[in-house]
């Protein structure tokens, strides 16, 4: 297993997109997001020790937080290289094989990424029309937390997108 | 039969992509999908909508982020650097000097980050320079770090049991307690090979006799994390704090630490955010990627049959424990370490209730399969992480854990013949 800081892959690192708004944008929302999630447990526990009481909202909004996160930093982890691969394979391929394995996988997870919009755009909808909401004092209208699961695959496949186009020129680039 | 043909082709293409070097999550979702259209083709994608928000929208969820925060922000402000030089002072009298320092520097670092890869990486970045320089054995220099880093998943709090406590719904307040025991017994353990090495093996150099100004400084150092860690193990025992709450008081008293005691810039600040959300990104990926694939597995009934399997063997405890034994320590050679729980527990869970075992207890085993696995060639990421801190042979940094796996092991044995090891604790909250 290799993290994507160690050796061995800075010379792919030439035909890998830079960050562009999109991840740079979701990479802020999910940070606001992280520290609003503290604000809002520390609150919690300061209310109910302190004060006696407890607004009930910070479980549901931890949640909806974490969803959020999920989904948004999934262009963020794509294009800044952060998901884990196990390299003993890849390290024994010659750069044009390297460089098509890596075609492959692009394509595959660009599939899941575009099943993954279609669904989840289905489902919010679905949601939407039914008028679904929160079982809690905040009765929120559910398709607001769920829009950014379509919305995060969505700019996931787009990076994804971006990867595979980097990927196609280093294939042609090895010849 | 064919469920079961199913079954291992869709696992056997998880294996080969993940062994190709697919990136992790999508190694598991890919497989997960394809088994679904093998299923019941389009129709059977419909409920991933609401396996994805059932799934995700979740509290115990959020204590990830909160405790990668907390270790990022202590990490990125030089505390570990504290930690090590605290305990230097104190513990390195004891016999295999510097070395002792490694593993109660990673106990002590592994209670505040939850982390294995952090822990492992923040210790090893300040100790192995040191150790190197006082021409410490090469071997076990890694190896005690790479060893001592996976105390991360095994002492509170743990990434790992969050996420286990995730998919089997059981109390990860418990969880943590489960694994104080044996997260002390290991160091405990490990500690000890190391003295025995420094008696009998090749020779290390001890540090010189405390005195009294090096230990104040050196409390001076110890003391601000023993309390946060204090603060965060106690209010959860006490039962004050959810694992959430006492990863949001932590963040807090992490932020004031830093501030004091550490060198927090705002670009400190910063780039703890962003490495944050790209640890948080990848481990939320995994844990949904593995829904996918469970649910498939549960749309194809493929669960039922292989409790119902497992079950029809009528195998004995210790027979069932060898079979656990021998699947864990294969799967940790091939599979990453959070993969491994995610893709084998939505299996293996339901048959713990016919063989009497306490689903707290499997945890706790099951996060010392996972610390094995991140020192198993040839993915245990621990390696790698020394191994590129160190910049040495990765052969050396695995022939240096290869005597901790056997003290693993033997603490495996021993949470086996006495439960209780990890059970006690939980038990008194």
């Amino acid at each position: 297993m290799e993290d994507p800081e160690f050796p061995g892959e800075e010379q792919e690192a030439a035909f890998h997109p830079a960050p562009s708004w999109m991840e740079r944008g979701c990479m802020l929302i999910c940070e606001i997001g992280i520290v609003a999630m503290a604000i809002i447990v520390l609150v919690e526990i300061v209310t109910r020790n302190l004060f006696g009481f407890s607004f009930e909202a910070s479980e549901e909004l931890g949640g909806y937080i974490v969803v959020g996160i999920s989904f948004l930093s999934l262009p963020v982890c794509q294009v800044y290289r952060s998901y884990h691969h196990v390299q003993f394979v890849q390290e024994r391929l010659s750069p044009r094989m390297r460089a098509a394995s890596h075609i492959l996988f692009d394509v595959l997870s660009l599939g899941f990424c575009v099943l993954l919009v279609w669904q989840l755009s289905r489902f919010v909808l679905q949601s939407y029309h039914s008028e679904d909401v929160a079982m809690t004092l905040l009765a929120t209208p559910l398709w607001i937390p769920q829009s950014v699961m379509p919305l995060g695959a969505l700019a996931a496949s787009v990076s994804l997108l971006r990867t595979l186009i980097g990927n196609v020129r280093k294939f042609l680039a090895a010849r | 039969m064919e469920l079961a043909f199913q079954l291992i082709f869709s696992f056997g293409v998880f294996l080969l992509l993940l062994a190709a070097g697919m990136a992790v999550p999508f190694a598991i979702a890919v497989p997960g999908v394809l088994y679904l259209l093998m299923q019941h083709g389009l129709t059977a994608l419909k409920g991933i909508g609401l396996v994805t928000w059932g799934s995700m929208n979740s509290f115990t969820l959020t204590a990830i982020p909160l405790f990668i925060l907390m270790a990022e922000l202590m990490q990125r402000s030089g505390l570990s650097f504290r930690i090590y030089r605290g305990l230097a002072k104190v513990v390195s009298r004891l016999p295999g000097g510097l070395l002792q320092t490694n593993i109660v520097g990673c106990a002590l670092f592994a209670s505040i980050s939850g982390s294995s890869v952090a822990t492992a990486a923040s210790i090893g970045g300040v100790a192995l320079p040191q150790l190197i320089q006082r021409h410490y054995d090469r071997r076990l220099s890694a190896g005690s770090l790479a060893a001592g880093g996976t105390l991360g998943i095994l002492l509170p709090p743990s990434i790992a049991m969050i996420i286990y406590g995730s998919f089997t719904e059981s109390s990860v307040a418990k969880l943590f307690m489960a694994g104080v025991i044996p997260g002390v017994m290991l160091m405990l353990m490990f500690m000890a090979y190391i003295a025995v090495r420094s008696f009998f093996g090749s020779a290390v150099p001890r540090g010189a006799p405390p005195d009294g100004i090096s230990v104040l400084t050196a409390a001076a150092d110890i003391v601000p994390f023993a309390l946060l860690i204090g603060g965060i193990m106690g209010s959860i025992y006490a039962g004050w704090a959810t694992p959430t709450e006492a990863a949001s008081g932590g963040c807090a008293f992490a932020l004031i630490l830093c501030l004091i005691w550490g060198d927090l810039t705002w670009a400190h600040f910063v780039e703890a955010m962003h490495r944050t959300v790209q640890i948080v990104g990848n481990l939320l990926f995994i844990i949904y990627s593995a829904y996918v694939y469970a649910y498939a597995i549960g749309v194809a009934g493929v669960g039922e049959s292989v409790t119902h399997w497992l079950i029809g063997l009528n195998l004995s405890h210790m027979q069932f424990f060898g079979a656990l034994f021998v699947l864990y320590t294969v799967l940790g050679c091939l599979v990453e370490s959070i993969g491994m729980i995610v893709i084998t527990v939505p299996l293996i869970y339901p048959v713990l209730g016919n063989y009497g075992i306490d689903p707290i207890w499997f945890g706790v085993i099951l996060v010392m399969y996972v610390e094995l696995g991140q020192i198993s060639p040839p993915i245990g990421i621990n390696l790698f992480v020394i191994q590129s801190i160190w910049d040495g042979e990765l052969s050396d940094v695995v022939m240096g854990t290869i005597p901790f796996h056997i003290i693993m092991f033997v603490l495996l044995f021993l949470l086996t013949a006495f439960p209780q090891l990890a059970l006690w604790l939980p038990s008194q909250m």
